[in-house]
This record gives structure tokens, sequence and C-alpha cells, in this order.
């Protein structure tokens, strides 16, 4: 099998989708290039959800080592590569989530607030990003408290919707319900902030 | 719109599922439904949408400089060896020596939670992991033509599949441990097979007292739960 491997300034000259077929050949300047661009937005992801700066490193070393060993596996008719990237790195937060069982020992982020390296604006993809996350924040400002509420428990807290409906002691279909409403309210704001993950 | 069979019990399910929150058993079957469900699938990418912005809602933060020298650090070691394999004939199969009453105990140390290293490629296990002499175990197949064994050495378990199809699209082989009377415990083990059909991956961690060694499919980046029987087995106690 042949390797192209390639020099690293000429690699960041490729798009994310032509980084991919390149990172399954065994090039990793390639895959160091799509490290570069979306791991500030996997790292943010990975401590929002597991709220520990260890083991959010952990999240990020296996998806980004799982995307390295099975890059083959993208298809750009199901969303972008950073879309792609973040499901990988969500998967890996639940199942470190659960297996982990951290739930319960999770600190406020105020607790944490010592562990946390906020990054500053410094270049043009973090002015971009903190942009398209006012957007998203935006979107999910216009949601009832508790639509809100369902769904950072479901995505951020990595919680099924029967454990919330337990958290919350309200009926399972009262929570499919409000998760299903908020996101269809997001959606509908988000056409209008006209972001796309 | 056409709805499939089922409708009803699955009508309120996609904004749990784009959420990630149906349990895996649940998820596979909705995932089922969905392949016959017009109106589910409709609605299920339009809140997947909703669902794929939340991420960006999080707190911008920038991954510690280590982090990355870490993940490096292992990438370079396997396009190496890639580079390596790709420029060498295979090795031959070694001769299998399987060895019955076999205890992983004691064998491989515990490093805390299992975990694991995969290199899927045309690249020998013995070359990755440990020159002491491997013992093998052949894997039970459900698959025909392919082959696959589990090399034991002082340095961990490796796996190293020939003929090996593509998984369904979607989905990749993960690698999962067994002790007697328990459930199958996740590994982060999780590969697809190069073109030709091989494939090595590497299970280190506490093995302690590991009956069996199972290979599934699973989406991708894996499941806490089995949600498809093995192909793959292997009984090494």
């Amino acid at each position: 099998m042949a390797r192209a491997q390639t020099d690293h300034m000429d690699v960041r000259a490729f798009a994310d989708e032509d980084l991919i077929p390149m990172m399954a050949r065994g090039d990793a300047r390639a895959f160091e290039t799509l490290y570069e661009r979306h791991s500030g937005a996997a790292y943010s992801l990975a401590y929002r959800m597991v709220g520990k700066q260890a083991l959010a490193e952990d999240v990020i070393q296996e998806a980004f080592l799982n995307l390295w060993r099975s890059g083959a596996h993208y298809d750009r008719g199901r969303g972008s590569v950073r879309t792609w990237i973040l499901g990988i790195v969500h998967h890996r937060a639940i199942d470190a989530l659960r297996r982990n069982s951290v739930h319960a020992k999770r600190r406020s982020d105020d607790d944490t607030a010592a562990e946390r390296l906020e990054s500053p604006e410094r270049v043009e993809e973090d002015v971009a990003r903190r942009d398209e996350a006012s957007i998203v924040r935006g979107a999910m400002d216009v949601l009832p408290a508790d639509q809100l509420k369902v769904i950072e428990l479901a995505y951020f807290g990595g919680f099924t919707h029967t454990e919330i409906a337990d958290m919350l002691e309200s009926p399972i279909g009262t929570v499919k319900g409000r998760m299903r409403l908020g996101l269809k309210k997001m959606r509908e704001a988000l056409a209008h902030g006209a972001v796309e993950a | 719109m056409n709805v499939g069979p089922d409708h009803e019990r699955w009508a309120d399910a996609a904004g749990v599922y784009v959420l990630g929150a149906l349990p895996t058993d649940e998820c596979a079957a909705y995932e089922d439904h969905l392949a016959a469900c017009p109106t589910c699938r409709a609605e299920t990418e339009e809140l997947r949408v909703a669902a794929q912005a939340l991420p960006l809602s999080a707190p911008a933060m920038r991954p510690p400089p280590a982090l990355k020298s870490r993940i490096m650090a292992e990438v370079e070691r396997e396009a190496e060896l890639l580079a390596s394999a790709s420029g060498a004939p295979r090795r031959a199969p070694e001769p299998k020596r399987r060895r019955f009453n076999f205890s992983l105990r004691g064998v491989i140390p515990a490093v805390g939670l299992a975990c694991a290293a995969l290199v899927a490629g045309a690249f020998g296990g013995a070359a990755l992991f440990g020159s002491s002499s491997p013992q093998t175990i052949p894997f039970e197949s459900t698959i025909s033509n392919t082959s696959a064994e589990l090399e034991m050495t002082d340095d961990g378990a490796t796996i190293v599949a020939n003929n090996l199809p593509l998984p369904p699209e979607g989905k990749v082989y993960m690698v999962w441990i067994q002790k007697p009377g328990q459930a199958p415990e996740p590994t982060s083990a999780l590969f697809t097979p190069r073109r030709d059909g091989s494939a090595t991956a590497s299970v280190t961690g506490d093995m302690d007292a590991v009956e069996t060694v199972l290979v599934n499919t699973e989406p991708i980046g894996g499941s806490t739960t089995p949600t498809s029987q093995p192909v793959l087995t292997a009984s090494v106690s």
C-alpha cells in the first residue's frame, strides 16, 4: 500500500474531506492537520461532558486515535468532517461517563474553575468558533427551561431518557416530548441564525 | 408520508435518538425501524441538525499541548510501522501453538481499566507487540473464510485476523472481554480491516480471569454493551 507522507505545510492547504483519504492511507501529517483544526472543539465538548481535565484528555485521545484508525469510514453524505469527529467524541464521552460512573461525582462548574484553560481568541478559527457558539447558545436560549434541561441532561450529561425521567420524576413520554419539541425549536432558531454544525 | 411497521412505538423517539439518549439495545431497534419508516427518518434528519449544533455551545477550551504530543507519538509510531509493512513482504502466519488451560492471570500487568490500542493493517502482530514467544489461540469464526488468532505475549494480547470483510456501513469491529459468569466488558479496541482483509488489534490492561475474547460489530465509536452477536470468539481459559 502506497503511503503518502506529505509535508505539513502542504497538507494544511487541503480541505478536511480531502485529508480523510490521505489519513486513511497512513499519512500522519494529514491526521495532525485534522487534529489541529478540530481538537479545540472536540476538547471543549469532552470537557463540557465529563467535567474533569484528565478524563477529557482520555476521551480525546481515544476519539482521535479511533479517527486515525478508522478514517476510511467517513461518509461525506452524512455531514461535515467536524460533525463526524464531534460525533465520535460524544460517543466516547458517553462511554467514559457510563464506564467511570462520574455522573454522581461530577463537580459543579465553580468547583472545576481551577482546571479550566479557557481558549483565548488568538486565531481566526477561534473567533469563528465563538461566533458559532454564540448563535447556538442563542438558539438554546429560546427554549423553555424544561425543554433545555432534558436536552442538556441527555446530550451533555450522557443520561438515557429513562434515567432523566427518573431524575425529574416525570413520565417518560413527557421527557421524550420535551426533547423533540426543544430540538424542533432549536432547529428553527438555527435556521434563522444560519449556522450549521 | 408513509410510516413503517411499529411506528406508534417509536413516534416520539427521534429526539431521544439524535441526543444519544436511547439505551443501546433500543438504539439498535430504532435504527431497524428507521430503515423501514420514511416519516421517522425525515424527522430524525431534521432534529439531527439541532443536535449536531449542540457541541458548538460548549465553552471554548484549548487542549493541553502535551495531549497532542501523546497522540502524535502513537500516530507516528503506527504510521512508521504501516510504511515499513507496505514495503516488505507480509510475514507468513506463524504455526498455531494452542495451549489449553492457559490463564492470563499474572501474565499481563494490571493497569486499571481495560484499555486497548489497535493497529489495523498489513503488518504482523509480532512486530508490534513484544518479542517473547507468543501463545496462540484460534478464534471460532461465524464468517466463512475468515480466520483469526489471539496471540498472548508478555506485553499483552493481539488479535490477528485474515479475510475479514468490511463491517456494515456505519459500523466497526469491536473487541470485548468476558469473565466467567459475567457480561462482556467493552475495550477501546475498535477496528476495520485493510483492503486485503487483514487486521491486527491489541488489548492490554486488567485481563485477570478473562475467559473469552469476543469481536462483534458496533456503531462507530463503540458501545457499552454488545448490540450484535460476536463474529469471532476465542476461549482463553
